[in-house]
């Protein structure tokens, strides 16, 4: 018996091993991309003797205790306010990139909805060929559509803008085929009820169907959000002027100006991930049953 | 108004803006893509004539007449002297074509230019293009729109001869053959992990899922510093294998190793996210089959491959094909981490070639194979799943 359950426990035991493994494998890098953010690059003891500080030192020697400190170095949140004053600019890049990540979670947020409701539930002539189509451009990779969308940009003189920045994303075809889907799963009831009460279709829509629909735009929300604010490609040809750089290539900037300062460069990379970091845990649900929702319709 | 009528209406007004974005922003640069694959097309000449000059300095320059004194030189004296080409070319500063200087010589409209400079008529600031719009009798539109060279096919024969285009394309293959099934693989044995009965199960979930939820810019970095020769990963190895003769590798510059540290990377921050998708593809295995299985003493592995396995085909295929295409396009961590030529993918060689040497249209010649070769690999993909459904 007490063979049977011992063998019975060996599954559990496995899944427990490969599960803590393969977590500590990830928070490692950015554990240890804190540690370095922490560190100052240079300090000043108790005798008032300045000290440099090599990052590279091994081992690490990192203490809690009496204070934290590794290094040799005690601990401190002063590089991130450091790369503030280091790289003026970069309280202008993370203005950037709210803007950017703002508009076009707004415009998604607005503009996917309405056109998946459309897709879903409304009859109109030529839907299932804009449909059709709009299939078949998701097949198109980004590289295509980058150089002509570049130059019509540079022909409208909008490099460098914002509006440059964000118009061509200001929808997405994913994001229309999300919403199309939720809608398609959504129950009809809600809508005929009001139909019958007499609220046009446009009504039904603001009053009735956007606030309950709700869960799914927000899903759709966040992951515009995620995404503009990570994206790199993009940013990198639309903002040749550092003032309108985002902070992905702000990152860029810090690589090559900032090489050798590695305590900048992990507290500008910590610095630009603690919001998602945030964002994520606070609609971790949202995050998980998208993910789960796009799989399931693959 | 019937409602028939009242609901195409509203389903055109609601579908519009992204109607008109993806025609304007997806299916135009599609169609501008393919036209200029088979163009010479040069970001440069293309903007040439949209740079705006001083008219007045241009011809100071060239007549040697000072715009205050223009009024005092007799007008056929300054025409006899003045050669159009010569103008724009050296004093505008502009590179023309041959074709460009033809049609200068006979259509410039010199008298009214110079009569306009001595009754002070121009501006002080114009275009180009506009300017050049205004002095030509006809023909002036040549300027007014660049119009690449077509040269045919030129661009893809050209593509045989070129050594990084093969590189390029197939270390993206080589890229694509060795993260996917890893990846793929792995994210299998964490979703099976995490579906048994364990504790914690949302902390394993969200932890595997950070790193998809940080930028690719962010964590190059991170393991720009990992990955470095005095870094963690060699100071590890060499406190481990330094007895066994261990040499610090520089990861990121050896041409041999640093696409596998990219790809090692790549794989890192994706299984878990598609970790995700298993587990619910797992949750929605029904218990009563593994039950059966077990009652007909099948083993854990048994299981796992005759049963676990073929049930999550539709997942299998959707993360092998998102993982394809993704891989196959990999471009921000071969930017930010890839000094070598010999390592970099099709999608960066493509940003090389169209914002760095001013070759767009040889790019889009480039991408337009990208994309036939990732159509040709989603059909092959899906076709598969068609066979066996």
């Amino acid at each position: 018996m007490e063979k049977k359950s011992s063998k019975k426990n060996w599954p559990v035991i496995i899944s427990y091993i490969v599960l803590i493994a393969y977590a500590i494998a990830t928070l490692f890098p950015f554990t240890w991309a804190l540690l370095v953010s922490l560190t100052p690059i240079t300090y000043t003891d108790e005798n008032g003797n300045p000290h440099g500080v090599n990052i590279f030192d091994w081992p690490p020697n990192v203490k809690l205790f009496p204070r934290p400190s590794a290094f040799g170095a005690p601990l401190t949140f002063q590089n991130y306010k450091l790369i503030f004053e280091v790289v003026p600019l970069y309280g202008r890049w993370l203005l950037n990139t709210v803007i950017y990540a703002g508009l076009l979670t707004i415009g998604n947020f607005l503009l996917d909805a309405l056109g998946g409701y459309a897709f879903a539930r409304l009859k109109f002539p030529l839907k299932d060929m804009w449909f059709t189509l709009f299939l078949a451009t998701m097949m198109v990779p980004s590289q295509v559509t980058l150089i002509p969308q570049y130059n019509m940009l540079v022909n409208y003189g909008l490099i460098n803008t914002y509006t440059g920045m964000f118009l061509p994303k200001l929808t997405n075809i994913f994001g229309l085929f999300l919403m199309r889907q939720f809608f398609l799963n959504f129950p009809k009831e809600l809508e005929e009820a009001a139909r019958i009460d007499g609220s046009g279709i446009l009504r039904t829509y603001f009053t009735i169907v956007l606030p309950n629909a709700m869960p799914g735009v927000s899903a759709l929300a966040i992951y515009t959000f995620l995404g503009a604010w990570n994206d790199f490609q993009w940013p990198l040809i639309i903002a040749s002027r550092k003032e309108m750089y985002t902070l992905t290539v702000g990152l860029n900037f810090f690589k090559s100006s900032y090489y050798t300062y590695w305590q900048y460069m992990m507290a500008a990379s910590i610095f630009m991930t603690i919001p998602m970091i945030i964002i994520f845990l606070s609609f971790q649900k949202q995050f998980i049953e998208t993910g789960r929702a796009v799989a399931v319709k693959g | 108004m019937k409602h028939k009528t009242k609901e195409a209406i509203v389903g055109y007004v609601f579908s519009l803006p992204i109607i008109i974005t993806v025609i304007v922003f997806t299916i135009y640069p599609i169609i501008a893509a393919f036209y200029y694959s088979v163009t010479d097309y040069q970001p440069l000449e293309a903007r040439k004539f949209t740079y705006t000059f001083n008219p007045y300095e241009s011809l100071e320059f060239n007549t040697g007449i000072l715009r205050e004194e223009a009024k005092d030189y007799p007008l056929d004296q300054m025409i006899q002297s003045f050669d159009p080409v010569t103008f724009v070319e050296i004093d505008v500063g502009v590179n023309l074509s041959d074709e460009d200087k033809e049609s200068i010589r006979k259509n410039f409209d010199s008298l009214n230019l110079l009569s306009d400079y001595r009754d002070r008529k121009l501006p002080t600031e114009i275009k180009i293009s506009d300017f050049l719009m205004k002095y030509m009798k006809s023909d002036g539109e040549r300027f007014a729109k660049y119009r690449p060279k077509f040269v045919g096919l030129e661009n893809f024969k050209q593509m045989f001869k070129d050594m990084y285009f093969y590189t390029s394309l197939s270390n993206a293959f080589l890229y694509s053959i060795v993260v996917v099934p890893i990846q793929t693989l792995l994210a299998i044995i964490l979703a099976v992990a995490a579906n048994s009965k364990i504790r914690g199960k949302n902390f394993f979930k969200s932890v595997f899922f950070l790193p998809a939820v940080t930028s690719s810019a962010a964590l190059s970095m991170i393991f720009w510093l990992i990955y470095s020769k005095p870094g963690i990963l060699n100071q590890v190895l060499m406190s481990l294998f330094g007895r066994f003769g261990f040499q610090p590798i520089d990861y990121l510059n050896e041409p041999g190793i640093a696409l596998f540290a990219i790809m090692l990377m790549n794989i890192w921050s994706t299984a878990g996210y598609f970790m995700i998708t298993f587990l619910a593809g797992l949750q929605d295995i029904p218990s009563s089959i593994y039950e059966a299985a077990m009652i007909d003493g099948a083993t854990g592995w048994q299981t796992f491959w005759k049963i676990t396995m073929p049930l999550l085909r539709p997942q299998i295929v959707f993360v092998s094909i998102m993982g394809t295409i993704g891989c196959m396009q990999v471009f921000d961590q071969i930017y930010f981490l890839i000094k070598n030529l010999r390592n970099i993918t099709i999608s960066f060689y493509i940003y090389k070639n169209a914002f760095e040497y001013g070759k767009m249209g040889y790019a889009s010649s480039l991408a337009v194979v990208l994309f036939a070769i990732i159509l040709a690999l989603s059909l092959i993909q899906r076709k598969v799943v068609k066979e066996e459904y």
